[in-house]
């Protein structure tokens, strides 16, 4: 019983003491919240060290002129493992005791889902990096940008691109129960059927299936003309490997973004050959620009690992945000800041190859796009083939009419 | 006279969570009492079939989910007001938590922890898969807050749903305490104590451990529906087999079996990982090794450990 | 027809995992009545040493196999002198929490040494086999014929060692068991230490036919409790039925049915089950 007083006192100390926040004369502080541990940290710690990375080469060329002031910035990065209640805390932190107006990361849907739900009443700007869900930017949040363009948004230009190929019946095996995945299918259908295809089944994995032989044997016997892949890419390697095993020698097409030392793991290189994977042109060395190229070989020198594919996203968050910060003149008024964001062109330290709507890096919902492309695995690694398909006009335009 | 130090002690505690609001200044803590507020809730109940009954479920965040999507899904296609669908959601909880426990407290012993167990990660499975209903693992953001728009209380403002929360908190506890004094909880202590020896006696246990169960789950489901009005948003993450680990965390911790257990465990529950930043790697490990020693060496929680102290002192005082 | 038998086939090679861990898990809980939950991640333990064994200190397979069972016998050991044995005489809950924590514990220490990248033990075992339209994989031909010959082997152990009968009778009758002059203080040393060497032999099985990640330990000790419940909580024939059933229950749900809700349907195959014949399909009434 007296623990329980001394207990709410300590709180209420902690509480005092956590309120003085060390502010050194220009010196801005940004948020960064992301799964730094657990299943998603695959995505979320590099989006998190990419943050870091950017910020010191800003601080390193001079920091962020707003007005006659120049800003250092400095990272918060709080630990949210991709959970909605934890990144709801981390955020309510960084707005309510560490001051912070300015948050990035946000790797995973669920976890952004949550924050993206209250952020409208703060005085805030989130920035969302690798989050998929075309959700969070379908309810036009005026302080709210996200660099991942949706996985709708590529799963049509995929569906183009196989419907192109002449296949007409397509089955499909995929993580569905998770939404993105789910859109990214949907779309890819609606473009399959414009030219004649058909979706002849949808299997569904979990997270922790290894085994798919049950769902393979399935789709062998409905003999499709090709199957796509959508999921994660640990449970996603063995389908490839275990459809090959099961004597399936239709064409493979995939959304999984995996690296070559990722599937290699699980599948050998003669098991994977002819594989498509069809997603938004993330940094590979072969699609990448000279920024991706420094890119890849600074976040390597730095961290002693190369950088995940998707990692840049929040790297160009980090850039974009001081450009909006200079453009706006104010590191206090948050609207002038998101206001900014969405007049912005495409900074030119960005890695990826964004489209411009309108010039502009972020359309009227905040989104912005990437192009998409088909890649395929050649002789034990990924090659670019060709650009997808894809028009972010006409996607930011059908974006703005879901609410 | 030990009675009237533990009531000047209960009024004490109450007096200090009235104030508690007043007392925070940084309104993150404050955010951080609303959900460990909840958690009290859902340890009650937890406590009532772990504690008392001496079965372990682990679907507890199970049932918090059904109760935060049923309050959730009957305001959004029912258009229900916010306190009806709270006050039935316990009711929908109550069903499933029906479903679960007659086959597996029919018979002994273990069979109920893993059924209870694959039972969670049966509505975790279903509410990942059935988007139509429950947006999946998007999940469904903008759930209303109680209360009319423009009504003379905000609910929207945290102070005003820390005290909505405080006060079910502590009904909900009175309640738990009735119950465990009542003639029945009675039954389900002797039952945590010695079930062959009650069933001989002519009582069948199953009905009473049945009860236990089901009220443990409303208690979840009414702390799920809490929390979806508060955070607005749910998806299926929150109510997984890490978060039903988490009840029965807060009910050892605090100490099983007593009614202010549940309490103390909560908020360690939830503000404990605040001070274990600086751990996070180590987070599960230590968690584990928390779990492991509590139980070894304090089987009746920081209540337990608080008590046998007082009682120390107590002792010397009047000796 | 050839679409059922494939099936089969491929329910039988994940089932003899499942048989796996609840042999481990039965004997556990038979003669101790400890619903042993950290099994699971203790067994992906055994997986993981393996495969840092192989890839990092270029041991052979099957010496890395050997060292990671000795390890698995010592580790079994000290779960039950230090974690188990202290909460013995307390209510059974008791050692339940404890099962817990420990699950907690190992899956971080996993997650410390090994990281959350999944592994996969590299065999070099990549031809196909096809009898008459039914395809195998040399690989998964090899885990259940494996799995076969140390279920074999244990049931032997039990049925035909002085040990095995000592085990038997402490856990038909653990009183008359020490009456007779059994050593209770050791039995239950040496049920951890095969439990747990037969636990990491299934954590290089799945090591090897699938992969070792964060939580796959976890989703493998309900698979493992799921069997207990179908085949009956400490019967050993029970525990070889009950995971060829599940196993094959759910590549037919799958296959047949609907793969999103797989796990659902063995649940309520479980649950049916437990209503129907609650000691289980092979458990005395």
């Amino acid at each position: 019983m007296t623990k329980r007083l001394t207990f709410t006192t300590l709180t209420a100390m902690m509480a005092l003491t956590g309120g003085m926040v060390m502010a050194e004369e220009k010196t801005l502080d940004i948020g960064v919240t992301d799964a730094l541990t657990g299943g998603a940290a695959v995505y979320g710690l590099p989006q998190s060290n990419a943050v870091q990375m950017a910020v010191e080469e800003i601080n390193a060329a001079g920091g962020v002129k707003v007005g006659e002031d120049t800003y250092m910035l400095n990272v918060i990065a709080y630990d949210d493992k991709a959970n909605p209640t934890e990144a709801t805390n981390a955020v309510r932190k960084l707005i309510d005791r560490d001051g912070v107006k300015f948050i990035l990361g946000f790797c995973c849907s669920g976890a952004t889902g949550a924050v993206a739900s209250f952020i409208a009443n703060e005085d805030a700007v989130m920035l969302v990096g690798n989050a998929a869900e075309r959700s969070i930017t379908t309810k036009e949040i005026a302080n709210l940008t996200r660099t991942r363009p949706p996985a709708d948004y590529t799963g049509a230009a995929a569906g183009t691109f196989v419907a192109q190929k002449g296949h007409k019946k397509v089955a499909v095996l995929g993580a569905l129960d998770v939404g993105f995945y789910a859109s990214y299918v949907d779309a890819f259908e609606a473009e399959l059927k414009k030219a004649g295809g058909e979706i002849v089944t949808r299997e569904s994995f979990g997270l922790k299936d290894r085994d798919m032989s049950p769902q393979l044997t399935k789709i062998r016997e409905l003999q499709p003309d090709a199957i796509l892949v959508v999921g994660y890419v640990e449970p996603a390697a063995f389908i490839y490997r275990q459809a090959v095993e099961l004597g399936i020698d239709v064409p493979r097409y995939g959304f999984t973004s995996g690296s070559e030392e990722q599937f290699l793991r699980v599948a050998t290189s003669e098991q994977m050959e002819g594989v498509w994977d069809l997603r938004p042109t993330e940094l590979t060395l072969l699609s990448a620009s000279e920024n991706g190229v420094a890119y890849h070989a600074n976040y390597t020198e730095k961290f002693g690992i190369a950088p995940s594919p998707s990692s840049p996203y929040a790297y160009d968050q980090t850039y974009a945000l001081k450009h909006a910060l200079e453009a706006a003149g104010t590191v206090e008024d948050t609207a002038a800041v998101a206001a900014a964001l969405r007049e912005m062109p495409i900074p030119a330290e960005v890695v990826m190859q964004y489209l411009p709507v309108d010039g502009k890096m972020f359309d009227a919902n905040g989104q912005a796009y990437t192009s998409n492309g088909a890649f395929q695995w050649q002789g034990g690694n990924w090659v670019f083939v060709q650009d997808l398909p894809s028009d972010a006009a006409a996607y930011s335009a059908f974006l703005s009419t879901i609410d | 006279m030990k009675l009237r130090v533990s009531h000047i002690l209960y009024a004490a505690a109450l007096v200090g969570f009235i104030l508690l609001p007043q007392l925070i200044t940084v309104k993150y803590y404050l955010h951080l009492s609303v959900l460990a507020l909840v958690w009290v809730i859902a340890a009650q109940g937890q406590n009532l079939i772990q504690g008392y009954t001496g079965y372990v479920s682990i679907v507890q965040a199970g049932f918090m989910g059904i109760g935060a999507y049923s309050t959730t899904l009957m305001g959004l296609h029912f258009g229900l007001p916010v306190w009806l669908t709270i006050l039935l959601a316990p009711f929908v909880t109550a069903l499933f938590a029906l479903f679960a426990g007659y086959p597996s407290l029919r018979v002994k012993g273990h069979y109920f922890a893993i059924v209870t167990l694959a039972f969670n990660l049966v509505i975790f499975i279903v509410l990942m898969h059935a988007t139509d209903l429950t947006q999946g693992e998007a999940g469904i953001s903008g759930i209303p807050k109680p209360g009319r728009e423009g009504g003379w209380l905000d609910f929207a403002n945290r102070e005003v749903y820390y005290y909505f929360v405080l006060i079910i908190a502590v009904a909900m506890t009175a309640l738990a305490a009735l119950i465990v004094r009542s003639r029945i909880g009675q039954t389900l202590i002797a039952i945590r104590q010695n079930e062959t020896l009650v069933g001989a006696i002519g009582i069948a246990a199953w009905k009473y451990k049945l009860f236990a169960f089901v009220t443990s789950a409303m208690y979840a489901g009414l702390a799920g529906a809490l929390y979806a009005h508060y955070q607005s948003f749910i998806n299926p993450e929150i109510f997984g087999l890490a978060q039903s680990l988490d009840a029965i965390l807060a009910v050892i911790i605090g100490g099983s079996g007593t009614i202010l257990g549940p309490v103390i465990g909560a908020f360690v529950v939830v503000f404990l990982p605040e001070y274990l930043r600086f751990a996070d790697s180590f987070r599960l490990i230590l968690y584990g090794l928390l779990l492991v020693l509590a139980t070894i060496f304090m089987p009746r929680g920081i209540v337990g450990v608080v008590g046998q102290l007082w009682a120390r002192m107590a002792g010397k005082a009047t000796r | 027809m050839i679409e059922i038998l494939q099936q089969i086939v491929n329910g039988v090679a994940i089932g003899g995992v499942y048989v796996l861990i609840a042999l481990g898990l039965t004997t556990v809980f038979g003669i101790l009545g400890i619903a042993h939950f950290a099994h699971g991640s203790v067994s992906m333990f055994g997986g993981y040493l393996t495969f840092f064994l192989v890839t990092s200190w270029g041991f052979p397979l099957l010496l890395a196999i050997l060292v990671a069972l000795i390890v698995g016998f010592v580790l079994g050991m000290l779960i039950e002198l230090l974690a188990y044995r202290p909460v013995r005489n307390a209510n059974h809950i008791n050692a339940f929490i404890v099962a817990l924590g420990l699950t907690m514990m190992v899956e971080g220490l996993n997650l410390q040494f090994f990281g959350h990248e999944q592994v996969v033990i590299p065999t070099n075992l990549s031809r196909v086999f096809d009898i008459g339209g039914v395809t195998i994989p040399e690989l998964r031909l090899y885990v259940i014929i494996a799995a076969a010959l140390l279920i074999i082997a244990m049931t032997l152990f039990v049925e035909k060692t002085k040990t095995g009968q000592a085990i038997r009778a402490v856990a038909e009758n653990r009183d008359a068991a020490i009456l007779m002059g059994v050593n209770v203080k050791t039995i239950p040393l040496v049920v951890f230490a095969i439990s747990t060497a037969l636990g990491v032999c299934a954590g290089v099985m799945v090591g090897s036919l699938f992969a070792i990640a964060p939580g796959i330990g976890e989703w493998l000790v309900v698979k493992g409790f799921a069997v207990l419940i179908l085949g009956g909580l400490g019967s050993i024939p029970g525990a070889i039925v009950g995971g060829l059933v599940l196993g094959v229950t759910e590549a037919l749900a799958a296959g047949f049915i609907s793969s999103a809700y797989k796990d659902v349907i063995a649940f309520v195959v479980m649950i049916a089950v437990l209503l129907l014949r609650p000691q289980g399909l092979m458990g005395k009434a």
